[in-house]
């Protein structure tokens, strides 16, 4: 059973995550947070062990967003070795680097449909990042097709 | 009595003989006074002669100056006459002196409300330029949100038509799963132009970071991007001759990419695109376009293409924001591929041309300044 956790504002987005866990085979847990605050609540909280294989992070979200939630769990020794995958409807040049930066390990741009948003989900369900180096800058946003 | 008589005749012979002596003497000096007074003469004749040459001398001289005064005369006649022409023509020369000044003070006076107004006019432009700098900044970002934020409702749309149509197809009549497919091409129109506005909004951006770059670089990144279509169309990209330039690297990268991309999407159908590449540095001088400095040194790129081309009263049009030439349905775009380039080429103070006739294919011309290189004069 993977330990998932979801930070997304957006009541469609995290109706369509739920949806599309559904579709995959690997069992799951999911734990969704509306927003950032909700999140780093989440993880104080509900990090029992095991701890969550994958935060599924949205940039813009209200009261906390996505960069401060990043720059949070990084600099929290408990939380600093989350993977944590930024899933962001585009992908500038500015949120991709600063991301980077700041140490989330991959970027997925939201994709655009069903299909795809499943597999961007179990593509990340099987990447092992906990035991894996970040990758290259050029390897960190995630092209699902 | 004789001899009284003869007495009185010796006497009177002897008085005579005495008389005629004195007489004789008297005679002498008479005579002597005579010479004196004849050598006096031819004296003073002489001497009269001398002053009457000397007075011959004097009349011809007074009249050579007489004659030398009568033309000096006439000169000063003529020079008087002169002297009042001149006079009354500085009368006439001082009134339109007068005249003139007086314009000219009216004109002080108009070109000091003339300044007046320059100078509100300058200050009202400066106010409408900053006004316009921060309604250009203002555009920026609200394109660059819109795109962005636009993005998202407009992903779900899509997500949501491809659950549609995975699920929901059996419940829906032809007619609806054909519905559902026309909203999916709208919708990924919508997406692409959204796209575009956002590289637009990019390119107006002020970021200015110059490099000297090999354009054959820049080429191979762009023909990596669009090696499906040069594959699909089976085109021929042609670089016959590159120099380095001094470029706002991804904003190249885009335009180059607007550039090629439209020489394969304007291509003639059955045809194999052929697209040539060339680069040189150039003078300005060597181009008559007025926008181009005779003294600065360009980097003149051309990219030909044998495609459709375009008729050559577009030739500025095609520049414009949302320009179309030809239907959606025939060949698909947003009208803002080269708009971008012309914002980029302006980004770079830069010039391009384009040049074409209908199913003669494109050229475009581009003129990107040299910095840094001593201008060089032909000849």
């Amino acid at each position: 059973m993977k330990n998932i956790f979801l930070a997304e504002d957006d009541a469609d987005d995290r109706m369509l995550f739920e949806d599309a866990l559904k579709e995959i085979t690997i069992p799951t847990q999911l734990t969704v947070a509306k927003n950032g605050l909700e999140l780093m609540s989440n993880l104080e909280t509900v990090t029992a062990p095991p701890p969550p294989h994958v935060v599924f992070l949205d940039l813009n979200m209200p009261l906390k967003d996505g960069f401060e939630c990043l720059q949070e769990i990084r600099n929290t020794s408990r939380f600093k070795g989350i993977p944590v995958v930024i899933f962001s409807t585009t992908a500038s040049d500015d949120a991709v680097n600063k991301t980077y930066e700041d140490g989330a390990n991959y970027y997925i741009c939201k994709p655009r449909s069903f299909q795809l948003l499943v597999k961007a989900i179990e593509t990340v369900l099987t990447l092992e990042m906990w035991q894996a180096p970040r990758p290259p800058i050029d390897k960190f946003v995630l092209e699902i097709a | 009595m004789k001899e009284n008589q003869l007495s009185d005749a010796i006497r009177e012979l002897a008085f005579q003989m005495d008389e005629k002596e004195k007489r004789a003497a008297e005679l002498v000096i008479a005579n002597k006074e005579l010479v004196f007074q004849n050598k006096e003469k031819e004296n003073r004749a002489a001497e009269l002669v001398i002053a009457n040459n000397e007075l011959v001398f004097k009349k011809k001289e007074k009249e050579k100056r007489a004659a030398e005064l009568v033309i000096a005369n006439k000169e000063l006649v003529f020079q008087n006459k002169e002297k009042e022409k001149r006079a009354a023509e500085l009368v006439i020369a001082n009134k339109e002196l007068i005249f003139q000044n007086e314009e000219k003070e009216n004109r002080a006076a108009e070109l000091v409300i003339a300044n007046k107004e320059l100078v509100f006019q300058n200050e009202e432009k400066e106010k409408r330029a900053t006004e316009l700098t921060i309604a250009n900044k203002e555009l920026e970002s609200f394109t660059y949100v819109s795109s962005h934020d636009l993005q998202e409702p407009l992903r779900k749309i899509q997500t949501f038509a491809t659950r549609l149509i995975a699920d929901e197809s059996k419940n829906l009549s032809d007619k609806g799963n054909e519905y559902v497919l026309r909203m999916q091409d709208a919708a990924s129109r919508m997406q692409t132009l959204l796209a575009d506005l956002l590289t637009y909004s990019r390119a107006t951006s002020s970021e200015q970071n110059f490099e000297k770059t090999d354009l054959h670089i820049i080429i191979e990144e762009v023909k990596k991007d669009l090696a499906e279509t040069i594959a699909e169309k089976n085109a021929t990209i042609e670089v016959v001759e590159m120099c380095d330039v001094h470029i706002i690297r991804f904003q190249f990268r885009q335009l180059m990419h607007n550039l090629i991309g439209n020489s394969l999407k304007f291509s003639k159908p059955g045809i194999a695109p052929h697209i040539i590449l060339k680069s040189r540095i150039i003078n300005g001088s060597e181009v008559p376009n007025q926008k181009l400095l005779y003294e600065k040194n360009y980097c003149h790129i051309t990219i030909t293409d044998n495609g459709i081309g375009f008729k050559p009263q577009y030739k500025d049009h095609i520049f414009k924001l949302f320009k179309r030439l030809h239907d959606k349905e025939q060949i698909t775009g947003t009208g803002i591929g080269l708009t971008i380039v012309k914002k980029i080429i302006e980004n770079h103070n830069g010039v391009i041309i384009a040049t074409s006739d209908l199913n003669k294919g494109a050229t475009f011309d581009i003129y990107i300044p040299q910095p840094g290189t001593e201008p060089h004069r032909p000849g």
